[in-house]
């Protein structure tokens, strides 16, 4: 049994994912943590009698070897490291909605604060690819940036949404390291510098990430679902009705390979094994994980496992010793073993005794009906599914439609669809009332996202009276595009915009393509090139035309330009197209786009505006304070309290502005997501080579605050006419 | 002294009942003892441990269920003569496996509790309890409500035979030949009992009860009355009680008392010097624990608390450290046990699933026939839904032989689904479109590999009533489920009781028509949980029920040709109108409802809400201020400067949360009811008020008792 070789209890609470350890003065590791009010404070055990005279710091109220320092304002993200190897020692890194700053514990100073508009939801310090500097790189809304020593901004590029966490990690075993990036629309990204070699796809946003080793990391979900990947491809998963909190990379069991350490929103921690998930060592603490971290806080040469719960506890675990064989629980592997196995015994042989009963049950024809109460069915029941396109009617909107049948006089009790990602849960459930029981049943499905699903399937399937039921279980897969209804082409209603690209394939093989991707009745017959689809969209009507030509020549029109990234994307993987130039105009789209940044542009100056007012006031209020202390001293107390009025007026004011300021922020920073958005969307459309240069392009484009030049890179993919 | 107790399994046969196995007595003192297991499947095992191998002393063939075992004998000797119970039938077995009896009590239910003492038998079956000497019918008696277990007083200390009988409706019912001597009211719904000290106590009459919530009590069974010497409630909100022995493990001369529970947790509590129960021990198992008893058998030298649990599991708590420190030589050899067993399992293992699979594809083949058909595996589950009295919710138990693949939740009536904080499963819902399929909850429960209990908490709005449906997948091919039902009463918060207050202002509701007994019956069981289904014997019944959230009071009396139901509550009574002229419509049978409304009975259920009320409101408060306050403490280093009150906020913290995270919704409950009763007040004076509602939460925003009584005045 593994037990903590230290405990401590803090008097602060830690917020959940913001707490690092760093060695601020070369030599001591201390624990920096993100607490309430806007406060970070720093645990430093080491040095007793070491005191902070500065302003920004100050020794905390509650405890002597805690130290506060005051960020005043929300806290977003925190991290620890060595960001200027020529220092020799570590700088704390805190990142606000606003800002990110650079902090020199040791010197109390600033290595630099730099304002960042798109905001740090994470953060992560590390060398990134070939730049040689470390970089503290921020995640903010759909935009990554990353800073080095002395602020300069080195790095920076889009992704698809809001960044939720950051991670560096040997991907592709080059021995350099690149970047992964879980946001906020269910994906991971991973980024050699700027250009994006890997995107997985996962069911809910992630919320952590951690690198193990070579190029396999772990996630974390928000729906309590934790795993590891290698490389593209995911190893094992487990989903927990509890969130993951916190996950890190640790050896453990001393085996040499480290395992998956997550702590849990229930205040469990467990360590897992990389390769399988099994669970080979857990804990419990009193309330939520806020982090799990590693580092040497016993100044003994081991390096220890370090929980800290949101309450302020902390506890340390040293890796288990050889002696204990990697059994750190304290259950006998042996006992569990033969648990395990008798149960399995006990499973075959329940087993073989239904088969048993079901031949005694087969001798004692024929069916009765006391067969349906006990839930006897003919043996060759079979369960059929389709998948179509519903399109609706008055009372109900178009849909995808699964239907499942028996095929016999059997009744389908209730069905259990598990999927992930369309249903507001994980499941969804269609149970009749008992004067609606049939052997078929329609069950609509509008999936929120263009992305192929798996249904995983169970029918109970009886009669009518059973009270046992048969369970069919099977897997069909919901197509990505399943919600585009194929219809007669209207060339009135042809959209405008379209993509334009040339694929060398056959017919034949987009046939293919449309047959995998789409629903398409049966009867479907579609002659040779060239021809073309028109699809209508089940949510909101809008027309999808696909046009292929002799050529080989692919025109897809549809006016939602995230479409036809999707299906650029989704051909593009199904043909295994590396590099791909499109030619896109979506007019509509880029003129709302224009908008867009105009507006970017008014908030800026009215941020400016608004913030000079504020210095205003500010010298405003002083003087008024200084005028009405001299008021009291004189015993004018008639001025002094006119004073204090405009005083109170001013600071109502202040208030207003703030409310203002506030507004005037987040409307910038929807604009500022949806330009980062624009780009992407725009390199989305390209494959490979061109859709790097896109991005690079665009943001060349605004950084130079060239709005004509921004387009035709988005039209035609280059700066160069 | 700290008790420390491995855990060691020995074997699993099939599923067990409660109090099914059994050790028999050691032949020399110190030499480990023989178990004697009755399953499910009607098979009686005897095994020894050797050498850490189980080894069978012999084994019956299949048969009906065995619902109990018991040992027996000539008094005074030991008791090794083995009796179960299957069916209507009584059993004996030497301890060698010898059939010696075969005794078909003719009872009408099969047999659910068995006690032996010397040549008596003690039977009872769901209602029926019947004494028998030397398979000869003595006594018999009908019980008002199910007996869950049967015991009698030890009849070679006493000059009498008292048996004593524990009824679902929470009393204990003391017999004497074939009459009730007295009866006596348990905390709750008694499940076991057990003779103190397994003799009896001083006294020879001191008992020990459990009941399904988790309650434990000694009390004296004296010829006149009963003495209650003392109760355990169950703070920490753990499981039923299933089993209690007396053994003493701890190894300090005196008796500790064994308990195992319906949630898997197995409890040892010893005696201190004025007698008081103190926990020394307890250990979670996964399952319910269905047998307990102490005893030796794994290790000569060895004590043990050897327990058997609902899937079959005969498992040992041992004082035998798991690590011996007698050198490295002992402990190979220790593996070298467990390795030959792993070995062996593995091989038989193999064996099976070849076998397995031969079999599978035979069932694969049958499915290509069209004259064949397709059985489903029974499997059996074992389930409790019952009320909690402190959080007036349900909750709802299942529990699997093998591992719960999923659970399907539906439910035809508006109810909430909590969350236990011991369930590992994923819940998940789902949308549902009630009115054509009269759906109000969808939810599924996936559970994690080797779940094999499932706990769920349910809260139920009084006045809407219908049916809770659960179907349950396990993890076992060929995949099938099993549907279980779970009635929501009208009234369900309501709890029985046997005494009321007599003196509280009364609302009336007095039915009248052409309807027998048994139908006047009939709908109180629909209306009310806890009543038997079974009507009861005599013309005239009267129960009692309490509203356990409210603590309202509820009395019915009815005869053939009339009902009489008294509440101080007026939703209570308004309810019971609905309900009861719905039915009557639906069976056409005419009835005459009228009703006696007491205004004052208003102002009094206020009065009994007021306490509540005001205890939520302000723990809502201060939860609220606690993290303000926590905040300022950081940022000034003390709370010197803040005022009394909030300083105790401060200090209070931590239990000011757990008691508000313990009742979500409390307070909205609170108002519904508030709600409710606004309602129902007018309603029988003939005003609806629903728009006068919004004006009453407003009231209540800003809760003052007296502003709310004149509010319900002034309407």
């Amino acid at each position: 049994m593994l037990l903590p070789v230290f405990t401590l209890k803090l008097r602060h609470k830690i917020s959940p994912r913001m707490v690092a350890i760093g060695r601020y003065d070369g030599t001591h590791p201390c624990l920096a943590a993100a607490t309430q009010a806007g406060k970070v404070f720093i645990h430093n055990p080491h040095t007793r009698s070491q005191h902070f005279s500065a302003s920004r710091v100050f020794q905390s109220p509650l405890e002597s070897d805690v130290s506060l320092l005051n960020i005043n304002q929300a806290v977003s993200c925190l991290t620890a490291g060595a960001l200027n190897p020529e220092l020799g020692y570590d700088a704390l890194l805190v990142g606000t909605q606003t800002n990110l700053l650079a902090y020199d514990v040791y010197n109390n100073s600033d290595l630099f604060y730099r304002e960042v508009a798109d905001g740090a939801n994470a953060v992560v310090l590390g060398t990134l690819g070939d730049i040689s500097s470390p970089l503290a790189i921020i995640g903010g809304n759909c935009a990554l940036q990353g800073f080095d020593h002395e602020g300069n901004d080195l790095f920076w590029t889009v992704t698809g949404d809001n960044v939720h966490s950051l991670a560096l990690c040997d991907f592709d075993g080059d021995g350099k390291k690149e970047l992964l990036v879980g946001s906020e629309d269910f994906d991971i990204r991973v980024f050699k510098e700027d250009e994006i070699v890997a995107e997985m796809t996962e069911t809910e946003i992630i919320t952590s990430l951690c690198p193990m080793y070579g190029s396999r990391f772990g996630y974390a979900l928000s729906n309590g679902t934790v795993g590891v990947y290698d490389k593209t491809a995911r190893y094992w998963r487990i989903k927990s009705k509890n969130h993951a909190m916190s996950i890190h990379a640790f050896d453990l069991n001393s085996d040499g390979v480290c395992e998956l350490i997550t702590g849990w929103s229930n205040g469990k921690v467990d360590a897992r094994s990389d390769r399988t998930g099994e669970v080979i060592f857990k804990d419990n603490f009193s309330s939520a994980i806020a982090g799990v971290l590693e580092g040497d806080y016993r100044m003994d040469g081991h390096t220890q496992l370090i929980c800290c719960a949101v309450d302020g506890e902390i506890r340390g675990y040293l890796p288990g010793t050889a002696e204990m064989r990697g059994n750190l629980m304290d259950t006998s592997v042996e006992q569990d073993l033969i648990r395990e196995l008798s149960q399995k015994k006990q499973n075959l042989l329940l087993e073989l005794r239904n088969y048993e009963e079901n031949t005694k049950a087969e001798l004692s024809s024929p069916q009765s009906e006391a067969d349906g109460l006990r839930g006897i069915i003919p043996a060759n029941t079979k369960l059929h599914t389709a998948l179509s396109v519903n399109l609706g009617h008055e009372t109900q909107a178009a849909h995808a439609e699964l239907c499942i049948s028996t095929s016999n006089d059997t009744i389908i009790r209730a069905v259990l669809i598990f999927a992930e990602g369309i249903f507001l849960g994980e499941s969804h459930v269609v149970h009749p009332s008992i004067h609606n029981l049939s052997s078929s049943i329609r069950i609509p499905i509008t999936p929120p996202k263009d992305v192929p699903v798996d249904l995983h399937l169970k029918t109970f399937v009886g009669y009518r009276s059973s009270t046992q039921f048969h369970v069919f279980e099977l897997t069909r897969q919901l197509p990505r595009f399943s919600m585009y209804a194929l219809t007669s082409p209207d060339p009135a209603r042809e959209p405008l915009s379209y993509v334009n690209f040339v694929i060398a394939e056959r017919a034949q093989r987009v046939v293919l393509w449309l047959n995998q991707n789409f629903l398409l009745p049966e009867d479907t017959n579609i002659q040779n090139a060239p021809f073309q689809v028109c699809f209508t969209s089940l949510r909101n009507g809008g027309q999808l035309y696909i046009k292929i030509k002799l050529s080989g020549e692919i025109t897809v029109n549809t006016d939602d330009i995230d479409l036809a990234g999707d299906i650029i994307q989704s051909m593009a993987s199904f043909f295994a197209v590396e590099d791909l130039q499109v030619e896109a105009d979506f007019p509509v789209y880029f003129e709302e786009l224009r908008k867009v940044l105009v507006k970017v542009d008014e908030y800026h100056s009215v941020h400016q505006k608004l913030s000079a007012e504020m210095a205003d006031n500010s010298n405003l209020i002083r003087s008024l304070l200084v005028r009405a202390e001299d008021a009291r001293l004189m015993r004018n107390m008639k001025t002094m309290k006119n004073r204090y009025m405009e005083l109170y007026d001013l600071n109502k004011d202040l208030l207003n502005g703030y409310k203002i300021r506030c507004n005037n922020h987040m409307e910038l920073l929807g604009n500022l997501k949806a330009v980062n958005q624009a780009i992407q969307r725009a390199g989305r459309l390209r494959v490979g080579k061109p859709k790097n240069q896109v991005i690079t392009a665009c943001r060349d484009a605004i950084r130079s605050n060239n709005i004509n030049t921004l387009f035709r890179i988005m039209r035609v993919g280059t700066a160069s006419s | 002294m700290d008790l420390n107790l491995n855990r060691a399994d020995y074997l699993q046969v099939g599923v067990t009942s409660q109090k099914t196995m059994k050790l028999l007595p050691a032949s020399r003192h110190r030499t480990t003892q023989k178990v004697v297991i009755g399953d499910h499947d009607g098979v009686v095992m005897c095994f020894g441990m050797k050498k850490g191998e189980a080894v069978a002393v012999f084994k019956t063939l299949p048969g009906q269920k065995i619902a109990r075992l018991e040992l027996g004998g000539v008094l005074n000797t030991p008791q090794e003569k083995i009796f179960i119970a299957a069916g209507s039938e009584i059993r004996g077995f030497t301890k060698r496996g010898k059939q010696f009896l075969s005794f078909e009590t003719n009872l009408t239910e099969s047999i659910k509790a068995m006690h032996i003492s010397g040549s008596d038998l003690f039977l009872s079956a769901s209602y029926i309890y019947n004494h028998y000497c030397d398979c000869k019918d003595q006594h018999y008696y009908l019980s008002g409500d199910k007996i869950n277990d049967v015991i009698c007083l030890p009849v070679e200390r006493l000059p009498r035979i008292t048996p004593v009988l524990a009824c679902q409706d929470r009393v204990l019912r003391v017999l004497q030949g074939s009459d009730v001597m007295y009866e006596t009211e348990v905390p709750g719904p008694p499940t076991v009992l057990a003779l103190h000290n397994g003799n009896g106590g001083d006294s020879g009459e001191d008992l020990w009860f459990g009941t399904s919530d988790g309650k434990l009590g000694l009390i004296q069974i004296t010829t006149s009355k009963p003495i209650h010497k003392w109760e355990i409630q169950n703070e920490k909100k753990r499981g039923g009680i299933l089993c209690v022995d007396s053994f003493d493990i701890v190894g300090d001369g005196v008796k500790d008392l064994l308990v195992g529970r319906d949630d898997g947790m197995v409890e040892v509590y010893s005696f201190d010097n004025a007698n008081e129960p103190v926990l020394r021990f307890d250990q979670m198992l996964s399952e319910s624990v269905t047998s307990i008893q102490g005893g030796c058998i794994g290790k000569d030298g060895y004590d043990e608390i050897v327990v058997s649990t609902y899937s079959g599991w005969v498992t040992g708590l041992t004082t035998e450290p798991v690590h011996k420190e007698s050198g490295p030589g002992e402990e190979l050899k220790i593996n070298q046990e467990m390795q030959n067993k792993i070995s062996s399992l593995r091989s038989e293992l193999e064996h099976l699933q070849y076998k397995v699979v031969q079999e599978r594809e035979k069932y694969q083949q049958s499915s290509q026939s069209s004259k064949a058909k397709s059985a489903v595996p029974s499997f059996s589950v074992n389930d409790k839904f019952t009320l909690n009295k402190d959080d007036a919710s349900y909750s709802l138990i299942l529990e699997v032989q093998t591992a719960i693949d999923n659970v399907l939740i539906q439910s035809d009536v508006p109810i909430d689904l909590l969350d236990v904080d011991k369930n590992s499963a994923v819940v998940s819902f789902s949308s549902c479109d009630s009115e054509s399929n009269d759906n109000f909850l969808l939810a599924t429960y996936r559970c994690q590999a080797n779940t094999t209990r499932l706990e769920l908490k349910i809260r139920s709005i009084e006045g809407q009533y219908g049916t809770l449906q659960a179907y349950v997948t396990p993890r076992i091919q060929p995949k099938t489920c099993q549907v279980r039902q779970y009635l929501i009463k009208p009234l369900s918060l309501h709890q029985r009781t046997h005494f009321i207050d007599h003196d509280r202002p009364m609302n009336t509701l007095t039915l009248t028509g052409q309807f027998s007994f048994a139908e006047v019956h009939s709908w109180v069981v629909f209306c009310l949980p806890e009543v038997p289904e079974k009507p009861p014997a005599g013309e005239c019944m009267t129960f009692y029920f309490q509203n356990t959230f409210l603590d309202t009071q509820l009395e019915s009396t009815y005869r053939k040709g009339e009902g009489v139901f008294k509440s101080d509550n007026i939703s209570t009574i308004s309810i019971l109108k609905d309900v009861l002229s719905k039915e009557a419509t639906k069976r056409k049978i005419n009835l005459n409802i009228s009703y006696e409304i007491n205004e004052v009975s208003v102002k009094h259920t206020l009065k009994l809400i007021h306490p509540k009320l005001e205890y939520q409101l302000l723990l809502a408060k201060k939860v609220q201020l606690i993290d303000a306050l926590k905040e300022l403490q950081v940022h000034e280093g003390n709370t010197n400067f803040l005022i009394p009150e909030y300083r105790c906020i401060l200090e209070e913290a931590d239990h000011l949360q757990e008691e508000y995270k313990k009742q979500p919704a409390h307070l909205e409950r609170l108002y519904g009811m508030i709600t409710d009763l606004f309602i129902d007040k007018f309603k029988f004076k003939g005003t609806n008020v629903k728009t006068k509602v919004p004006l009453l939460l407003e009231i209540l925003d800003s809760y003052d008792q007296n502003a709310l009584i004149a509010f319900f005045d002034a309407a």
